[in-house]
């Protein structure tokens, strides 16, 4: 009926936002919250928002760790790859996977194309590889 | 400590502004920009705390979560033009 | 102890900050200077907002919402203008 990881997300949002937890807020925070629009688009499964949220908390050390072995090894290259995007993927997810793979700063996603390629560029270590478009199936993999 | 903090802080700042006045290149510009609208954010947040003052730090917050829109926008403005 | 790991972060942050908004002088592509900035702007960014939330922890919830919205608004402006910049030259 309501999708309630919504609500779920605009309540955080809005006791962060506030950091009031008295009975008024409270009210306030849930009327707006079920007042507010909604979009009609493919629900979205509890367990693959779960194991998405496990994986940004885990994507956070990655991300320090990458960063490091930039400033103490220089990445001097550029390479570009197509990643396939797993499949059956809501639009919420498919932007959860784009902000992951963006997030760690050795890559950044180019552009989501429509049949399911990410376009994915990368910055690198050795000297092969100069510049061209590489493809790749499976997952991500350095 | 914080002053210190700050300043450098601030030296950090004037790098983006000196490359968004030098590059002629739209996108290096966008950059620069971009890089320009975080580090003031942070600053306001690290001048919220230097002076105890926390209503400072409520703006700087709400710039933080407003996000950088125009930027988006803008990007996307110039990629039409460029495309014309 | 708290207070020296406070001020660790926010040095960190400083650190990060320099390192990755260097490369932006020189000419490498907008892509590379990317990837850098993403470094400085947006973890350099994180660990200074953790080292403030270190020193006044009765801030939190609103320290909280500053921190995830700058990675998630930062993170989508790198992938916008990443995505802008390539897709304009019309090379595609």
């Amino acid at each position: 009926m309501i999708g309630y990881l919504d609500l779920l997300l605009r309540l955080t949002i809005w006791f962060l936002l506030t950091a009031d937890l008295s009975p008024a807020n409270i009210f306030i925070g849930v009327a707006v919250a079920f007042l507010l629009p909604r979009s009609s688009t493919k629900r979205a499964v509890l367990k693959d928002w779960l194991h998405v949220l496990w994986e940004i908390l885990q994507a956070i050390p990655i991300a320090y760790l990458e960063a490091l072995e930039m400033i103490f090894r220089p990445h001097p290259q550029e390479v570009q790859t197509r990643e396939q995007v797993k499949p059956n993927r809501t639009l919420g997810l498919i932007f959860l996977d784009i902000f992951l793979i963006t997030f760690t700063p050795k890559t950044i996603v180019l552009k989501y194309q429509e049949d399911g390629w990410y376009k994915v560029h990368w910055v690198r270590r050795q000297r092969r590889g100069n510049g061209r478009v590489q493809e790749r199936g499976g997952p991500e993999t350095p | 400590m914080m002053n210190a903090i700050l300043i450098t802080m601030i030296l950090a700042l004037l790098l983006p502004i000196y490359e968004a006045w030098q590059d002629d290149n739209i996108w290096q510009k966008m950059l620069a920009f971009a890089s320009i609208a975080t580090k003031t954010s942070i600053l306001i947040l690290v001048v919220a705390v230097l002076r105890d003052d926390w209503t400072i730090g409520v703006v700087g917050v709400l710039i933080l979560s407003v996000g950088n829109a125009a930027l988006m926008l803008l990007a996307h403005v110039l990629r039409r033009l460029n495309e014309l | 102890m708290i207070d020296a790991l406070s001020y660790g972060l926010m040095g960190l942050g400083v650190v990060f900050w320099f390192w990755g908004t260097w490369p932006l002088l020189g000419h490498r592509s907008v892509l590379y200077k990317l990837h850098s900035l993403s470094v400085s702007d947006t973890l350099g960014s994180m660990a200074v907002i953790v080292g403030l939330l270190l020193k006044i922890p009765k801030e939190w919830p609103l320290l909280v919402l500053a921190l995830i919205s700058l990675a998630i608004w930062n993170t989508v402006l790198g992938y916008v203008l990443a995505y802008c910049s390539t897709e304009g030259g019309g090379n595609d």
